[in-house]
């Protein structure tokens, strides 16, 4: 009955994407199977490169690859190490072609690529691998719903920032971020039904990421998890790089852009040879002497000992935060294209002491496991079938005096999470606090990474010690860092979404859309208007279920307000101002909060009230057992208060 | 602060069974996850995730001893940490620096059995403190409801030094295993 203004001729499909650091895929739920989209040519491997040309042509994937080797500067592969980094992070000083171009002065703090006459940033870059993603899925599917993106568990706040702003500009509806090694336990445990304590070892292109996590029933919780996000294949291929270099009397740092390309290919096709035999020989890409060059597993192996034990660290940290240990493990799984290595096999192997599973294509896993949380996401799925219960990967913090570092929120913590800190002025009538975020495990706040500083001001003046900020972190599903600070005594409040210090600000991301129209993009305004009729309909939808759903739960009058904000959103969507439509369901969203409130109450108490009937049922089982023994029965337990849990609010008055 | 224990929908106390509470958690994150609103409007998603939060939040604080018993102080109206404790023993003080000197040699020596032996000591002296302040507040959190705010207070703050042993004790362990880590 309501807010039936689209007539879709396919309903839209939502789609899981791997934004990968070598190559990235799209995946569906096809007829209940997670399936990848291939293109034309039957390939579903999308390598992350992008080629920018001089009239201003992108090119994307294999395509933009073979123009490395003469454009290596314009030329952007593994982009996704440079996510969410500072102009001058150390990855910027790797063996690698680029030209990095520094911010100017006012400029967000973020890595910048000089490409054939313009600049681009890691954000804009990968947003054209999400778009020839999307195109690939839109040629398959016609209709596309949201997109769940997959990151490494190890990213920080600003990394995930930088793909969601990404998703964002390539116009795609970025429902869920989630990490790669769990999208991965998805495949595998929906595919396998198993039940068990698991380990994760995702070693990709870039990054690695260790996930210990339980499968109970579809619930995926997360113990712990750790990790490196500059750590991965492409470290392979820079050592092996390097060894080049050596063999032919070559200084690195002193070659060409073009040099450093091609011996990094080959590197990278050394390393794939070794993984099926035992050496590998090969003309001098340099053309100097020697001639040729063997390379030999064993030394490869010797060669990539150091990476492995970094690895080999991060794991035993993992298993020492979930509380377990590696016999307690019921499988271990391999995700990564870095995993074919055998010396990483035997690694794991050794490791975890039990031969790991990888019986599922590494390449495709975590893009399957997306497409299963797309899916459900959606509202195409079960959400009954499937839960995921992530964690954060990095403590979060506030500078404190001396420097020093107050974890707020621990490591591991599952998300969505929440947590309240207290501190006052250590000066006399000190009008201001500067708040500094930070993210990391050191003691030190120059040691972690910065996330964001802020200032809370108008306090009034006060003795040292008067004044109480209380400052609260909250985390959300997508593990993306909200901070809210407020002074006790006056009342003072600010919020901020923690972004800043290695990100681009919201009018940023803004601009960079308004300029995609000029690249050929589709109408911006076209696109917003679409955006906002589709969020109308499906909160209009939605809101209309709830009230059906739950009519006992609404106050006198409410229901009428409701639908009077309901009529109003589907008279909006029928206009043409997305700003209307936004206005409209802001509108709805008023009349709705208490009702969403108690709608959740509810549900936590019939959670509650579940679980207690289940626990009583396995009492009297129990007691059917010791009364047969015994001859006494034991009564039910009975705990106080119970489910008043969260019923702090007043009783409808009026039913219907 | 919240109730972490009205929010699990269960009776106030220290000796919890911790694998039934990862149940009631679990339970919890499936009714209230926001992965289950991610289609509904602004306003259900919101109340979600803000529940589910501080279901997250709760589970965080039963699951851990010594920040269940603070919370448990907490509740009970007697103020615990830095400033609000009694400050431990001298005679305690001293012990737990002779326990500490005797691991970090433990640990310049990568004598692992001995690292292992100062362990298991400490988890003992901790199992022991756990089930002084589970009966502690089992006497102010009695079924029948707490008997009387004054005479439960005043109990409660005899038990508050144990608070302070269990930090102690907590963060000895700690580093154990993080020295039982570096050795593996």
């Amino acid at each position: 009955m309501l807010l039936d203004i689209f007539d879709p001729k396919a309903p839209p499909r939502a789609i899981g994407i791997d934004l990968g650091t070598t190559n990235s895929l799209v995946a569906y739920v096809k007829n209940e199977c997670p399936t990848v989209i291939a293109d034309c040519h039957q390939t579903s491997l999308l390598p992350s490169a992008v080629h920018y040309g001089d009239r201003g042509d992108v090119v994307v994937g294999a395509d933009a690859l073979l123009r490395a080797a003469a454009h290596p500067r314009d030329t952007i592969v593994s982009v996704k190490r440079f996510m969410g980094r500072g102009a001058d992070d150390p990855e910027t000083r790797r063996l690698a072609p680029y030209a990095f171009v520094a911010p100017k002065a006012g400029d967000a703090n973020v890595v910048r690529f000089g490409v054939a006459g313009r600049v681009v940033t890691p954000v804009e870059v990968s947003a054209e691998i999400l778009r020839a993603l999307k195109r690939l899925a839109e040629d398959e599917l016609r209709s596309l719903g949201g997109a769940v993106i997959t990151v490494p568990a190890y990213f920080d706040d600003a990394q995930r920032q930088a793909t969601r702003d990404a998703g964002r500009l390539a116009g795609l509806e970025v429902l869920r971020l989630i990490n790669e090694p769990t999208a991965a336990a998805l495949a595998y445990g929906l595919e396998k039904k198993q039940n068990g304590l698991f380990a994760v070892y995702d070693l990709g292109g870039g990054t690695f990421d260790v996930t210990i996590l339980v499968l109970d029933n579809g619930v995926f919780q997360v113990k712990s998890t750790g990790g490196d996000s500059a750590l991965g294949g492409d470290d392979m291929d820079a050592i092996l790089a390097e060894e080049l270099f050596a063999l032919a009397h070559r200084d690195a740092r002193a070659a060409t852009p073009s040099e450093v390309r091609v011996v990094l290919d080959v590197a990278r096709r050394v390393k794939h040879g070794l993984t099926t035999a035992p050496e590998v020989e090969i003309d001098n890409p340099l053309g100097s002497v020697p001639a040729t060059m063997l390379f030999t597993r064993a030394r490869f192996d010797e060669l990539v000992r150091p990476l492995l034990a970094r690895t080999g660290t991060a794991c035993k940290r993992a298993l020492r935060d979930a509380e377990t240990k590696a016999e307690s493990l019921d499988g271990v799984i391999l995700v990564g294209g870095s995993t074919r290595v055998p010396a990483v096999r035997a690694f794991v192997e050794q490791l975890f002491g039990k031969a790991p599973l990888a019986d599922i294509d590494p390449d495709q896993v975590v893009a399957l496991g997306a497409a299963i949380q797309a899916n459900v996401l959606s509202g195409a799925g079960n959400p009954d079938d499937v839960l995921l219960l992530d964690v954060t990967p990095l403590s979060l913090g506030i500078e404190v005096g001396g420097g020093v570092v107050d974890r707020v929120l621990p490591r591991n913590t599952t998300t969505p999470a929440a947590a309240r800190a207290a501190y006052t002025t250590q000066e006399d009538n000190q009008t201001g606090f500067e708040i500094h975020v930070v993210q990391g495990e050191r003691e030190l706040a120059a040691d972690c990474r910065s996330l964001a500083r802020f200032t809370l001001r108008g306090i009034p003046p006060m003795a040292a010690g008067l004044a109480r900020l209380e400052v609260t972190f909250r985390v959300d599903a997508d593990g993306l860092l909200s901070v809210h600070a407020r002074e006790e005594r006056t009342g003072i409040e600010q919020a901020v979404d923690v972004k800043p210090s290695y990100g681009l600000d919201d009018d940023t991301v803004e601009q960079m859309l308004i300029d995609a129209i000029d690249h050929g993009e589709a109408d911006l305004d076209a696109r917003r208007l679409a955006e906002a009729r589709v969020e109308a309909h499906r909160i209009g939808r939605s809101t209309q279920k709830s009230v059906d759903d739950d009519p006992s739960l609404l106050f006198e009058g409410e229901r009428e307000r409701i639908a009077f904000a309901l009529a109003h959103l589907e008279q909006a969507a029928t206009g043409a101002d997305p700003r209307t439509i936004q206005l409209r369901i802001d509108d709805l969203d008023t009349a709705t909060k208490s009702f969403a409130e108690r709608r959740m109450n509810r549900a936590i108490a019939m959670a509650i009230e579940g679980q207690r009937l289940d626990q009583v049922e396995r009492t009297v089982e129990h007691a059917k057992g010791i009364e047969a023994a015994h001859g006494s029965p034991l009564p039910p337990p009975a705990p106080d208060d119970a489910l008043a849990s969260f019923a702090n609010h007043p009783k409808p008055e009026v039913e219907r | 602060m919240n109730d972490p224990f009205k929010i699990f929908g269960v009776a106030r106390r220290f000796d919890i069974d911790l694998v039934e509470f990862a149940k009631i958690h679990r339970v919890l994150s499936r009714a209230l996850h926001p992965d289950k609103y991610a289609q509904a409007g602004a306003s259900e998603r919101r109340a979600a995730l803000e529940k589910a939060a501080s279901v997250n939040e709760a589970w965080r604080v039963l699951r851990s001893p010594v920040r269940r018993a603070e919370a448990l102080f907490a509740l009970a109206g007697v103020a615990v940490g830095e400033n609000h404790e009694p400050k431990p023993g001298v005679e305690f003080l001293m012990e737990m620096l002779e326990e500490r000197e005797a691991l970090a040699e433990a640990r310049a020596a990568k004598d692992l059995a001995k690292v292992r032996a100062l362990g298991s000591a400490m988890a003992a002296r901790l199992a022991e403190t756990e089930a002084k302040l589970a009966s502690g507040f089992a006497k102010s959190f009695a079924p029948t409801g707490p008997t009387g705010p004054e005479p439960a207070a005043a109990e409660l703050a005899m038990v508050v030094p144990f608070l302070g042993q269990l930090r102690f004790y907590t963060r000895f362990l700690d580093e154990v295993s993080l020295i039982e880590e570096e050795n593996d």
